[in-house]
């Protein structure tokens, strides 16, 4: 992504909304129902699975191509790898020259754009809808034929490490996801984000890309969603004769990940950190993967926890007690098992073992008795909004779709997954507290700010 | 990433001479052009109403009926450009404290009321406006409307909740401090604006954060929070009838007051300056380059916009071709227009490693001479033509992005017609126009350069660069309100000539 508009504080981003505390006013259930979505899903010979969802309100169509491939896909010494890639990817194909997929992309009047996850790499474009043809035939073209040199590896590397300088270690607290997963992982390739060291990126060669485009760069590897204006048939008919041509991989896609060990005990670690203006705490438990029945409940736990003036974390950290800057509780709820974690940014005159001490404690609160039906009912309502809200755009209505399709490889839960979290309980929410909130699947990290002695840290 | 042709098409023909395809594999593909559009589809800028109330609160209203959701967002005429100079971020607080406590409900009784009905909420100010927006699943919509009333009319601002809110503003501070973004930004835009409220950081600083009182924040309100001062737009899942009708209910008491007269300081003549903020130990240093450009509502803002987007922007980014592309000095580079009320500026920025930093800074303001002094050729001029006239359909794809448009226009007084015709007012644009308004306005001689790295690593450079003279402010001793940004005056003043 292009940073283009001013930044706002840092904080204010991290801070998720403003204040408040308990009240008076009565939970209604809402009776309002988002629409299904209407798509059809399809396989081509070659493996690429195809999902169509038209819609006509506007002249214009995104295509996203979701390739199942991500940092948890790298190998120890070449972590960023997955990432390096998506860039090497704009860098010309057969018929396509070198920068020219986005000037392509641009010079009709579109936005393309592409991002790396732990699990993924996804290649997205928006385009008024007479251009769908142009997209199929740019992505197909790269998928078929990427051409990379030495000089490109290396140019790109350059501009990867850019990325890195000012996304993570020029930016205040910008480091803290990559100082957390090195904690708290120890086989799982979790363990590094999908950056990737410097060393790691400095040790990519032109063997190791071709190795990856060929291992992972392949139709059955791969899911295209288009949403917008088009018409399902013709669209299928443009989808078979650009990208049925893609030859099928030789070889299966290889899913073998390490797995992680279970945890014996709590783990305690207090470091420094460059660009750490204030101190933090995170409170870290490894939690379950995306689609196990005990993620919706967790889904909810982080709402009563967070989402909202009148959620809890916020609500005692932030307002009541002022013990935080910002604070907050979320699950990181993906592909293999991941984490739930409470940060706390400790403001001027507070300390960091005061923050930690609360957010324990709200965590143990989960267990130890049930939420109220206010704010299970409250964390529905969120939800719900949060459905709606999430559907707006082409590119929004995709990412479902996608997510749905590739991380539970099953299309049918972007619609399925509403009732399922219409149907949560507050003993759901309990019993997940109690399966994994436990002192011996705990990480307690506090990071201070470099200098800072051990220990004393916060009022400074 | 834009080139000229002839440089294109000799670039394109060796680069695919010289690279081998990244597969092992031989794959069986045809050498072809790409493939023509299908026919284009009519683009007509959606439908919305306007209409006025009694007490001059103007609504718009756009229909949108896919997702049953609702939007409801209430624009004040006022922002940071209404601060005293003496106190800026007055406007930022008294819009941030708007949902912290009401005459009729407590701070935490609005935040319950939103949070159970899965709404949302959302107090702010900008340079010109002051906002409150509320998004609720549609069977709230009169909620919503209630309480949208209730924080923009009657705010409490509790003694508790002013020193709450101060507090938090400060220890966000301490971060943003920190932050070169941030730092790079404030200091730009006070080296452009000088003493205008557009000089000053909108969230004010922690000096004059201490000065707001409880009673600068009940007049700030008073004088600017008026129905005749402001905007409200409904967006969403209801019919025409239901909005007009439930914003007549909820709003058409709230009685009109007198307009206070708008601050016309004059913004300083641009001056060369470079500034450097030192942060020892930073990895990158963030450049910002630019000057004093034009108000949002000037004639000539489309072509000084497009002339700018050329030089940084989407269909074009000669920043990111030479920066980025050719170099790989940089993640990111980009240049815009920020066009506001009264004034406007354009900047360029990017960042990069601490040891690149001299040449990056020679790059940028050779680039922002060269689109002043040399005639853009027909075929970029095109490129970024057909990117904006083509990215017309993706501006309309939701209704809240249709109602921002829309809701620019009435703010800025722009002629709402030009919404409907933006695509070919793009097309009429002319290289003469470009050249014109780049002489113009443009003026590489006198750029406000901000620096924020680390100094010791880039300082030397300077000089072999062609930048004879700057001034170096230690970020620890950073203070927006003197004329040299540093705390203590007696702190001398290092200028190297």
């Amino acid at each position: 992504m292009t940073p283009r508009s001013r930044r706002a504080p840092v904080v204010a981003v991290i801070a998720l909304l403003a204040v408040a505390v308990v009240a008076l006013a009565p939970t209604v259930y809402s009776a309002v129902r988002p629409p299904k979505f209407d798509y059809r899903i399809t396989k081509l010979e070659n493996g690429l699975t195809v999902v169509l969802s038209e819609d006509h309100s506007t002249p214009i169509v995104h295509v996203a191509l979701w390739y199942r491939v991500g940092s948890k896909n790298e190998r120890p010494g070449r972590t960023g790898f997955a990432h390096l890639f998506e860039h090497l990817m704009f860098k010309g194909s057969k018929n396509v020259p070198p920068e020219e997929h986005l000037s392509f992309i641009s010079g009709v009047g579109g936005d393309g754009n592409a991002y790396t996850t732990e699990d993924t790499t996804v290649f997205l474009q928006t385009v008024p809808s007479q251009y769908l043809p142009l997209v199929f035939w740019l992505e197909a073209d790269r998928m078929a034929t990427l051409r990379i040199d030495q000089r490109t590896l290396d140019a790109e590397r350059d501009v990867v490490k850019e990325e890195r300088r000012w996304r993570y270690e020029n930016e205040p607290f910008g480091l803290l996801s990559e100082l957390l997963y090195d904690r708290a992982f120890t086989a799982h390739p979790y363990k590094h984000t999908p950056i990737g060291s410097m060393a790691d990126l400095e040790a990519a060669s032109i063997e190791d890309v071709r190795e990856f485009f060929d291992t992972y760069y392949v139709p059955e590897n791969a899911t295209l969603i288009v949403v917008g204006d088009f018409e399902t048939d013709n669209a299928l008919q443009m989808v078979e004769h650009y990208f049925g041509r893609v030859p099928k991989a030789k070889r299966p896609v290889p899913r073998e990940i390490p797995r992680e060990p279970p945890r014996e005990s709590e783990q305690r670690v207090t470091l420094e950190a460059d660009n750490w203006p204030l101190p933090a705490v995170v409170i870290a438990h490894h939690i379950t993967y995306d689609g196990h029945p005990d993620a919706y409940p967790l889904h909810i736990a982080s709402k009563v926890l967070s989402d909202g003036q009148s959620s809890r974390i916020y609500r005692r950290l932030v307002y009541d007690e002022q013990l935080a800057v910002a604070a907050f509780g979320q699950g990181n709820i993906i592909e293999d098992p991941n984490l739930f974690y409470a940060v706390a940014i400790i403001p001027p005159g507070k300390t960091p073992s005061e923050a930690e001490a609360a957010l324990i404690e709200e965590l143990d609160k989960l267990k130890n008795e049930p939420i109220t039906d206010e704010e299970l009912q409250r964390s529905k309502n969120q939800f719900a909004r949060d459905y709606v809200i999430g559907r707006f755009t082409n590119s929004q209505k995709a990412a479902h779709l996608a997510h749905a399709a590739v991380i539970h490889d099953d299309i049918s839960t972007a619609d399925g997954e509403f009732d399922i979290f219409m149907n949560v309980t507050k003993e759901d929410v309990r019993r997940v507290a109690r399966t994994y909130f436990n002192d011996e699947n705990r990480l307690v990290m506090t990071i201070l700010p470099r200098g800072s002695s051990a220990g004393l840290s916060g009022a400074r | 990433m834009i080139r000229t042709a002839s440089v294109l098409a000799v670039f394109g023909v060796l680069s695919l001479a010289s690279v081998l395809p990244a597969s092992a594999q031989r794959v069986q593909w045809p050498r072809e052009d790409p493939p023509p559009p299908l026919l284009a589809p009519d683009v007509k800028f959606p439908d919305y109403e306007l209409r006025r109330l009694d007490n001059g609160l103007q609504v718009v209203y756009v229909g949108a009926h896919e997702q049953p959701a609702v939007n409801v967002r209430l624009l004040v005429r006022a922002g940071t450009s209404s601060d005293p100079t003496v106190k800026p971020g007055l406007a930022a607080m008294t819009a941030q404290l708007l949902d912290q406590g009401t005459t009729m409900r407590g701070a935490q009784e609005i935040a319950q009321t939103i949070d159970s009905i899965g709404g949302a909420m959302a107090v702010g100010a900008g340079t010109d406006l002051s906002y409150v927006n509320v998004l609720v699943l549609k069977d709230s919509f009169d909620l919503a409307l209630d309480m949208l009333s209730d924080v923009a009319r009657n705010p409490a601002y509790a003694q508790t909740e002013v020193d709450r809110q101060r507090q938090q503003v400060l220890s966000e501070m301490q971060v943003s401090y920190d932050d070169p973004a941030y730092v790079s930004s404030i200091v730009f835009g006070r080296l452009v604006y000088g003493a205008h409220p557009y000089g000053m950081p909108q969230n004010g600083t922690p000096q004059s954060l201490m000065r707001i009182t409880r009673n600068d924040l009940i007049e700030f309100h008073r004088n600017h929070y008026l129905p005749n001062n402001a905007i409200l737009a409904v967006v969403g899942d209801v019919s025409a009838e239901e909005a007009f009708a439930g914003v007549a209910r909820a709003l058409s008491d709230w009685p009109r007051g007198v307009l206070p007269t708008p601050d016309l300081t004059e913004q300083p003549p641009p001056s060369n300056r470079l500034v450097i903020v030192d942060k020892p130990g930073a990895v990158q240093t963030a450049v910002r380059v630019g000057h004093l450009a034009l108000p949002r509502a000037h004639p000539d803002y489309l072509a000084l916009d497009m002339a700018v987007k050329i030089l940084g922007g989407e269909g074009g980014n000669r920043l990111g071709s030479v920066l980025r592309t050719d170099r790989s000095l940089t993640y990111s580079a980009s240049a815009e227009m920020a066009g506001r009320q009264f004034a406007g500026d354009f900047m360029a920025q990017t960042d990069t490693r601490s040891s690149a930093t001299a040449e990056v800074l020679r790059l940028t303001v050779d680039e922002i001479s060269r689109m002043q002094r040399e005639r853009v050729s027909r075929r970029e001029l095109r490129r970024a033509k057909d990117y904006l006239a083509g990215h017309f359909p993706l501006t309309i794809e939701t209704p809240n992005a249709i109602a921002a448009q829309v809701l620019e226009a009435i703010l800025f007084g722009l002629d709402l017609d030009d919404l409907e015709r933006y695509p070919e007012r793009i097309n009429a644009v002319t290289e003469d126009d470009i050249q014109r308004v780049a002489r113009e306005y443009l003026k590489p001689g006198l750029l406000s350069m901000v620096l924020v790295g680390d100094a010791s690593t880039f300082v030397n450079d300077l000089s072999g660069v062609g930048f004879d003279s700057y001034e170096l402010v230690p970020i620890t001793e950073l203070d927006l309100s003197t004329a040299d940004f540093m705390i203590a005056r007696e702190v001398a003043q290092r200028v190297r000539q």
